[in-house]
């Protein structure tokens, strides 16, 4: 028989601030352990233990984020990773950023790149797994370099036509040859999701481990999961190769990876991307690779801007990010003709506009009732309406008192906008229009039937230019 | 003023905003139940009363406002 409840009764609302604070984004509050079973073994993985680990976030906006589009021009990168390096702030939350080095617009970015002088991203390089190739990492001056060593059968016996013996072999000669270089490896285990983890990436894995002892401590060779194709799954009971705590257990515990040294590296493929990068995060991995936006090979990676959000979540603290920088990124891409959707969260043109008129009526009481955090104080994007058939009075009344930015005790009533709310409502009942009313529409509607409003707008908006 | 000039006065507000006739029009009809008032015309109806009385009425407290009757009573307490 069900468990009866009483009901609490509160003279004021409980709004659950622990976790709400409406000045930063919702923070993820761990009050259990997680518990996962390996083999018969029920492993438990801290949540509050991975926040003691220097989490961070690496970035590979322009590499793999390159092979989704045109190219970008060296101007462009050098002002992107400045921006990156603003948002990362002085704790390096955006530890690093990976280049290619093929041609000469990849070298000329980045020497730019370096040349501005952040301590954060450092800069990093991405070749393939071929010994010619350290000439150019040595050339640009690199300390860590990624290199392809993909890890599945399908990978070693249908793309790279080699058996396991000689994919392992072949591997490790052009990690010992990053060595020789001085420089440092960083193994990208292409397809991991899909490969026979005791068959060969344990052995190699391990094999990489027990050499790293050699050298020093700074060239140990890291380890990136990459899940090349979006199969990992975030949930626990799932199988390897697929099960991301598996894996990272089997890294960590079973090859003695340190924390460190291990990488998680996504793709959208089944729309896991983020939650499988931040459950990367918890079960004992690191470093989550990003993109901005999200943008990559095919379907994408874990978005640069998610994983900050994230991070600031898990922590409760900025800690020193400058989340202001998001937006200005996305600001800079639309303004070199990158689309991003509309929905996109934290940087679609649409990310907190609400079209009901029944949340229209929520934000114009309290925007906490339907914005996700403070986005005004964040990231200058205040919540706004669209107005459509659907958004009603109470829409209308929030997009004019935001357009004309009054606040408080200045905000107009419903009752003063009847005018416009009903203009908006002809456009459709009587017009039969389909599409959503823009904002010079809107704009035109105030001018006309709030025009003493509409001249102190003016004079406002006239005082702030000057 | 007396309650039968406010009440005229309202009726013929509704009237207008709602495009029926006066005599459709009883105290104890319910202007969203009885009247079809939509979303739109509840807000004309205050606006036109705030007009035709000049008045400047409580948003949130005239939109509580349901029927014919509880709206010349509600407009009574502004023009007394």
């Amino acid at each position: 028989m069900a468990k009866t409840y009483e009901l609490t009764d509160v003279e004021e609302p409980n709004l659950l601030e622990e976790q709400f604070d409406y000045s930063l984004p919702p923070k993820i509050k761990f009050v259990d352990p997680i518990y996962e079973e390996i083999d018969g073994e029920l492993i438990k993985f801290d949540p509050q233990e991975a926040l003691q680990r220097d989490l961070v976030i690496t970035d590979t906006t322009f590499r793999d984020g390159q092979q989704a589009r045109p190219p970008y021009t060296v101007e462009q990168q050098v002002k992107l990773f400045d921006m990156m390096a603003k948002l990362s702030g002085p704790n390096g939350v955006i530890r690093q950023t990976e280049f290619f080095l093929y041609t000469k617009n990849d070298r000329q970015a980045l020497d730019d790149c370096r040349a501005l002088g952040h301590t954060y991203p450092e800069v990093t390089s991405w070749i393939r797994a071929d010994k010619g190739d350290f000439r150019l990492v040595k050339e640009a001056g690199v300390k860590e370099t990624g290199m392809l060593t993909p890890s599945s059968d399908y990978h070693i016996f249908y793309k790279l036509k080699k058996n396991r013996r000689q994919a392992f072999n072949d591997y490790l000669e052009v990690v010992e040859a990053a060595w020789e270089a001085g420089i440092r490896p960083r193994c990208h285990l292409e397809d991991v999701t899909r490969a026979d983890i005791e068959g060969y990436v344990m052995p190699f894995v391990s094999e990489l481990v027990k050499r790293s002892e050699q050298v020093d401590p700074d060239l140990h060779v890291k380890i990136r999961l990459c899940d090349t194709m979006g199969f990992g799954v975030p949930s626990p009971g799932a199988a390897l190769p697929r099960s991301i705590p598996k894996l990272i257990h089997r890294m960590v515990n079973d090859c003695g990876v340190p924390q460190d040294c291990l990488e998680w590296h996504g793709h959208n493929d089944f729309h896991k991307v983020h939650i499988n990068g931040a459950t990367a995060w918890l079960y004992g991995c690191n470093a989550v690779n990003t993109t901005l936006f999200g943008f990559g090979e095919r379907t994408g990676n874990p978005p640069l801007e998610g994983a900050i959000i994230e991070y600031i979540s898990l922590y409760g603290d900025l800690c020193g990010i400058e989340p202001m920088m998001i937006q200005e990124m996305a600001d800079y891409m639309r303004s070199i003709g990158v689309d991003i959707a509309p929905n996109f969260p934290f940087v679609g043109r649409d990310f907190n506009t609400t079209r009901a008129g029944i949340h229209a009526g929520g934000l114009r009481s309290d925007e906490r009732i339907y914005n996700i955090f403070d986005t005004t104080a964040l990231f200058n994007r205040p919540p706004r309406v669209a107005i459509t058939d659907k958004t009603g009075v109470d829409g209308v009344a929030l997009w004019v008192n935001n357009f004309l930015e009054l606040k408080g005790d200045e905000k107009l009533s419903k009752i003063k906008v009847h005018k416009i709310a009903r203009w908006v409502t002809d456009q459709y009942e009587v017009h039969a229009r389909m599409s959503a009313i823009t904002d010079e529409e809107l704009e035109e509607q105030v001018k006309t039937h709030l025009s003493e409003h509409y001249t102190v707008y003016l004079e406002k908006v006239s005082r702030k230019a000057s | 003023m007396e309650r039968d000039e406010i009440k005229e006065r309202v009726y013929k507000i509704i009237t207008q905003v709602l495009k029926i006739d006066a005599e459709q029009v009883q105290e104890d009809q319910g202007f969203t139940t009885d009247l079809g008032a939509e979303s739109v015309q509840s807000i004309e109806l205050m606006a036109g009363f705030e007009e035709e009385f000049d008045i400047e009425m409580d948003e949130d407290d005239a939109l509580a406002v349901q029927t014919v009757g509880g709206a010349i009573d509600f407009i009574g307490t502004y023009v007394d």
